[in-house]
């Protein structure tokens, strides 16, 4: 169901507040109207699933008519040719280039395989030099929570690398870590959660609560056969090209139209 | 077995040094050497793997023929092969035991172990293959790698040592100037650790230890550049201590060269390195002298390198899990540190009990 921002926005204000995470309090930008649909079993209120922040850099390659290219840091989630799903950065392209109106999209994946903290940022550079993406979507925090890293160290990692992606004008997408009922009750692990959604708050960058949203699809009008255990992370791993790529769109959408190249911007 | 020795010691401390920083988060890993340098444990490793080649095909009574030197390098990344598969296989089976018995779904996506499971087809090809490594277990398809080449500069350096240390030179340069690796299969991406680049350390390696044995001037030659290596090593502990590490996007092309990539080995690794070897020689010697308990402890290690790697690599899985479940602190990480050094030991004790009994077989007789 597609839920105009506006709305959302409205719905984060009404929402109690024991249910939001620090990020979810982050004033939005004005909102745009957005046209892409969830399918039916990843449909999420956007309140839930998305913290947007201005993303210039991806506006400008639009407006520039090149090619996007995306970054995708993160664990890989299946799916591809010998599967009957295509993958999640195929399915992230395919999302991305409709709600771009067509235009090329490139999107690039790359796992950090157990990397944490500033171990985790290190990489983050070297992959991104090697890339070169307007946009990073670094899904952070899970590997960090079973390594059971300090809030503090994931901390440090984030806010350097974000500085960095800014200080080099790429865009930014953080993806908090997936809730599962086996986490819901860990503190160290739901700390974590929430570290990665103030850090995008402090830093004003696009967030993507997949912990928010897997706990509504977990107890989604209390069915009869909601989604537990093993079948709900496969159901997170469906759903999150559609909720990154919803959330882009969304702040893409939302982005002030930049200077064209060699004006001074305000 | 051989005596307790400066390379199986050195290489023991490599092993110890792998075991605890696998154990991401732990309070131990800010004992070890490379949270204070630009190089780590990696480098050790590889560097006297290269030593011990040139020990093995060049014996001082006279050196392997070329046919004997391939076959049993060829014979030696078989044996490689064959416990990164193990190894894999059973990592494999201990994190998916850990997510039935947590029933905790996360844990089958440790260190890049989710295709495995979510995409059995092309993922279980891709492991056998090597071309899909878990996080933390990809030092020995790098040591496959560079194996499976070392034979061309083994032979060539009998030829010239200096056209084997060339070649090796030209492929490492060609590899981080044209970033050339080996990909990544079905997961997108290249292999952590290329074995195009780490050849080079391993030719050195070898080249130092054929130094090492023919030329006299090579040895007053390390002893007299000491100093520099000790001014070195603490330049490289006042960068990693600073934080201080070059922008990836603000540094020349080729860009490589000026990092601290370990992918790559780019040149800065292997100069803090070199000033390792440089400062530490000599001190397995004094360790002899005042604790000869820790050399013959830390030799029994590095002369069963590759088993105690493995049940190293295994103990530190374990201990990841240990520390998710009960949160980690220093209690824990005391006790999983202390557990797993006993597995390593008690491994090597076990390989050379094995060695030293009669075959089962014969107990029928």
């Amino acid at each position: 169901m597609a839920v105009p921002l506006a709305a959302a926005v409205l719905v984060a204000g009404l929402t109690p507040a024991r249910a939001q995470t620090p990020a979810q309090a982050a004033p939005a930008p004005p909102p745009a109207a957005s046209r892409i649909d969830l399918s039916p079993e990843c449909s999420v209120p956007t309140a839930k699933l998305s913290v947007i922040a201005p993303m210039p850099t991806v506006k400008a390659a639009l407006r520039d008519d090149r090619a996007v290219r995306v970054l995708v840091i993160g664990a890989a989630t299946g799916g591809g040719s010998f599967s009957a799903m295509p993958s999640y950065p195929e399915r992230l392209r395919s999302e991305l280039g409709r709600s771009f109106g067509n235009a090329e999209v490139v999107v690039v994946h790359r796992t950090l395989s157990g990397e944490v903290g500033s171990g985790a940022a290190g990489l983050v550079r070297t992959v991104t030099a090697e890339v070169g993406p307007d946009l990073v979507v670094w899904q952070v925090g899970a590997q960090d929570a079973l390594a059971r890293v300090s809030p503090e160290e994931l901390t440090e990692a984030l806010d350097e690398t974000i500085g960095w992606l800014r200080s080099h004008d790429i865009d930014a997408v953080l993806v908090n870590p997936q809730y599962l009922a086996a986490v819901g009750d860990d503190a160290q692990y739901v700390g974590l959660v929430r570290t990665v959604d103030e850090a995008a708050r402090r830093a004003r960058v696009t967030l993507v609560q997949r912990y928010e949203a897997m706990r509504h699809l977990a107890g989604r009008g209390r069915e009869r056969d909601a989604p537990s255990g093993f079948a709900l992370s496969a159901l997170g791993k469906r759903c999150l090209a559609e909720h990154v790529a919803r959330t882009i769109a969304q702040a893409v959408a939302a982005t002030e139209e930049p200077a064209p190249a060699g004006v001074p911007s305000r | 077995m051989r005596e307790a020795n400066a390379i199986d010691f050195w290489r023991g401390v490599a092993l110890v040094t792998i075991f605890v920083n696998h154990i991401p988060g732990a309070v131990y890993q800010r004992l070890t050497f490379s949270q204070y340098g630009i190089s780590d444990a990696a480098e050790l490793f590889v560097f006297l793997a290269g030593w011990a080649i040139a020990l093995a095909t060049g014996r001082p009574g006279g050196a392997d023929s070329p046919r004997r030197v391939v076959l049993r390098l060829a014979s030696r990344t078989l044996e490689i092969y064959r416990a990164q598969i193990l190894v894999t296989a059973v990592a494999l089976a201990m994190i998916a035991a850990a997510a039935i018995l947590l029933d905790n779904p996360l844990i089958i996506e440790w260190h890049n172990a989710g295709p495995v499971f979510v995409d059995p087809v092309p993922t279980t090809l891709g492991w056998v293959l090597m071309t899909h490594q878990l996080g933390y277990f990809n030092i020995l398809p790098l040591y496959v790698g560079i194996l499976a080449l070392s034979p061309i500069f083994v032979l060539l350096a009998r030829v010239s040592r200096a056209g084997a240390l060339l070649l090796s030179a030209s492929l490492y340069l060609a590899a981080m100037i044209l970033e050339l690796n080996v990909p990544s299969w079905p997961v997108e991406g290249y292999w952590f650790f290329n074995p195009l680049s780490w050849q080079f350390l391993l030719v050195l390696g070898f080249v130092a230890a054929d130094l090492d044995r023919t030329s006299p001037a090579f040895r007053v030659w390390a002893r007299r550049l000491q100093p520099v290596g000790i001014l070195g090593v603490l330049a490289g502990a006042a960068v990693v201590l600073s934080d201080w590490r070059p922008d990836p996007l603000a540094v020349p092309e080729p860009r490589l060269l000026f990092l601290f990539d370990k992918t790559y080995l780019s040149p800065a690794r292997i100069l803090h390195f070199l000033c390792l070897l440089l400062a530490f020689q000599g001190v397995f010697a004094w360790v002899a002298r005042i604790a000869p308990w820790l050399a013959q402890g830390g030799s029994a290690l590095g002369r069963n390198s590759l088993e105690v790697f493995v049940l190293a690599s295994l103990a530190s899985l374990a201990a990841q899990f240990v520390r998710f479940v009960t949160g980690g602190g220093l209690i824990v990480d005391t006790l999983v540190v202390f557990c797993g050094l006993c597995v390593l030991s008690f491994t090597a004790w076990f390989v050379e009990w094995r060695s030293r009994s009669p075959r089962p077989s014969s107990l029928r007789d």
